[in-house]
């Protein structure tokens, strides 16, 4: 009888242990990609709108050196606000000249490394079985377009993309019209997610963004002269201490991936 | 979407499925012992101040989480006062990292651990500690070998619920150490980021099943292991 009842307590102890056997490996990190030696993964901040780029950048980057490269992705603003907190950002990909200027004048980035990268333009676009194209010129239909339904735009105070679009709309003369009827979402990607689910029956957003959702179409193309130049600037951050950091700068800036980004419709600029 | 695709997870996903584990596992071994002394005060002690204590523990449970995520970003961000005195003396910081993703869940499922643990001790007969006692054990003896297996179930109950309450913090979280993929991006941040992603319901869907997967076998679990410790320690 004792003899069972011991037999019972080290068969239930034992089952015990398992568990907290594969708890504990889960915390130490045990079924994670190992960290090759000390050097960390390369961290990129980027705009929201570079996803699809990046994501085919750091995907050759890694069939051609083996490193692994992090994209965190969110509006400009955003990445800017936490990389002034301290977060350990190596690399600054941002949407205007605003936010890269921000982080200058806080000396949150190294001055010799900054310079402009691409170039995008600015699209009104509808799902795709939305209305038909628009000319975009001073005074168009924008409010009646919309019938009641929402403007799917990023913060238009803060981030780039909202900043430029309402830029353009006030230029144009119907940001009045429309101010109402703005939907602002966190970001471009977020705008433009809202109008391909058909939430919102118009948005603005960028070129290369509409060409990479399927189920948007572009219904009208926004002059240049209507709003402040698209341009995104780089810089590696003050902070950085990664050796592999300025080998990624560079490679961004190399004729490797000069094509990918103008796959996905951005203008680049000559280094 | 066939069937079959729906259940192919991304990189990306089982990265940040492995981590918010990881954070949260972390989040409760750490403040279990804390816990547990803080539920042993809250239940047994009579000293000034013993209210103001029950405030603050149950403060993360009534604010808004991103508010708990924003003292904490305030006070142990890298410019703030307890986050630069730990930067310049121990040269770590919770900043942006996994372990203060950690920190938040912990702070946010405390209170739920210590109201689960306080119950348990509070039902506890004084009668058995103080019989302890005069067969001569000192106080802490007590506690280990009568207080203890009698509040087990407890502990265990709310090490779990706090594990599943830290599995699923957002708020405090985006708001603390933000979103980066690898470090911060748990679970609920994933399914946030792929709801704002164009072509992203997919990867929702899937993260969504496994939230809900893990939160019911962490409530099944903590049932279950309460009733069987129970029945060893009380011997029914």
């Amino acid at each position: 009888m004792k003899m069972r009842s011991r037999m019972c307590r080290l068969q239930f102890w034992m089952k015990q242990g398992c568990l907290i056997g594969l708890v504990i490996a889960i915390a130490f990190g045990v079924f994670e990609r190992p960290v090759v030696g000390q050097s960390r993964d390369v961290l990129v901040f980027a705009a929201a709108s570079l996803k699809d780029a990046l994501d085919d950048i750091t995907a050759q980057y890694q069939r051609d050196t083996g490193k692994h490269v992090r994209v965190s992705l969110a509006a400009s603003p955003t990445l800017a606000k936490q990389i002034e907190n301290g977060a350990p950002a190596d690399i600054f990909i941002s949407a205007d000249l605003d936010w890269m200027d921000y982080l200058a004048k806080r000396n949150l980035i190294k001055p010799g490394t900054r310079r402009n990268l691409l170039g995008n333009k600015l699209v009104l676009i509808a799902p795709k079985d939305g209305p038909a194209q628009v000319k975009i010129q001073p005074g168009f239909p924008l409010a009646n377009m919309l019938a009641g339904g929402k403007l799917s735009m990023a913060d238009v105070a803060t981030v780039p993309c909202g900043k430029y679009g309402k830029a353009a709309l006030e230029k144009l003369g119907v940001w009045q019209s429309v101010a109402g009827q703005v939907v602002q979402a966190e970001n471009v990607r977020a705008a433009l997610a809202l109008v391909a689910r058909k939430e919102a029956p118009l948005g603005i957003v960028y070129q290369t963004d509409a060409a990479a959702e399927s189920k948007v179409k572009v219904v009208g193309l926004f002059p240049e002269d209507t709003h402040p130049p698209i341009i995104y600037p780089t810089a590696l951050t003050a902070e950085s201490s990664n050796p592999d950091a300025t080998a990624f700068l560079s490679y961004i800036g190399s004729p490797k991936a000069k094509l990918l980004f103008e796959k996905q419709g951005f203008t680049v600029f000559r280094q | 979407m066939s069937w079959s695709s729906l259940f192919e997870f991304s990189q990306a996903e089982w990265i940040a499925i492995r981590l918010s584990l990881k954070v949260a596992i972390w989040a409760v071994g750490t403040s279990l012992p804390l816990g547990v002394l803080v539920a042993l005060v809250l239940a047994r002690g009579r000293f000034w101040g013993r209210e103001l204590l029950d405030v603050c523990v149950h403060l993360p449970l009534i604010l808004p989480p991103v508010v708990t995520g924003y003292v904490l970003l305030v006070l142990l961000g890298k410019n703030g006062p307890l986050g630069r005195l730990l930067w310049n003396t121990l040269g770590f910081t919770f900043a942006f990292r996994w372990t203060g993703a950690a920190l938040a869940s912990a702070v946010v499922a405390f209170p739920l651990m210590v109201r689960a643990i306080r119950l348990s001790i509070e039902a506890v007969d004084r009668r058995l500690e103080d019989a302890a006692g005069t067969l001569g054990a000192s106080p802490l003896w007590v506690f280990v070998t009568v207080t203890l297996p009698l509040i087990l179930p407890g502990i265990l109950a709310g090490a779990i619920l706090a594990f599943a309450r830290g599995l699923g913090e957002f708020g405090a979280t985006i708001t603390f150490v933000s979103n980066i993929p690898g470090e911060t991006q748990t679970l609920p941040t994933a399914i946030y980021t792929f709801t704002q992603s164009p072509g992203g319901d997919a990867g929702a869907l899937r993260l969504t099943l496994v939230s809900i997967l893990i939160s019911s076998v962490a409530l099944f679990l903590s049932e279950f292991v309460a009733r069987r410790v129970a029945r060893r320690v009380v011997g029914l």
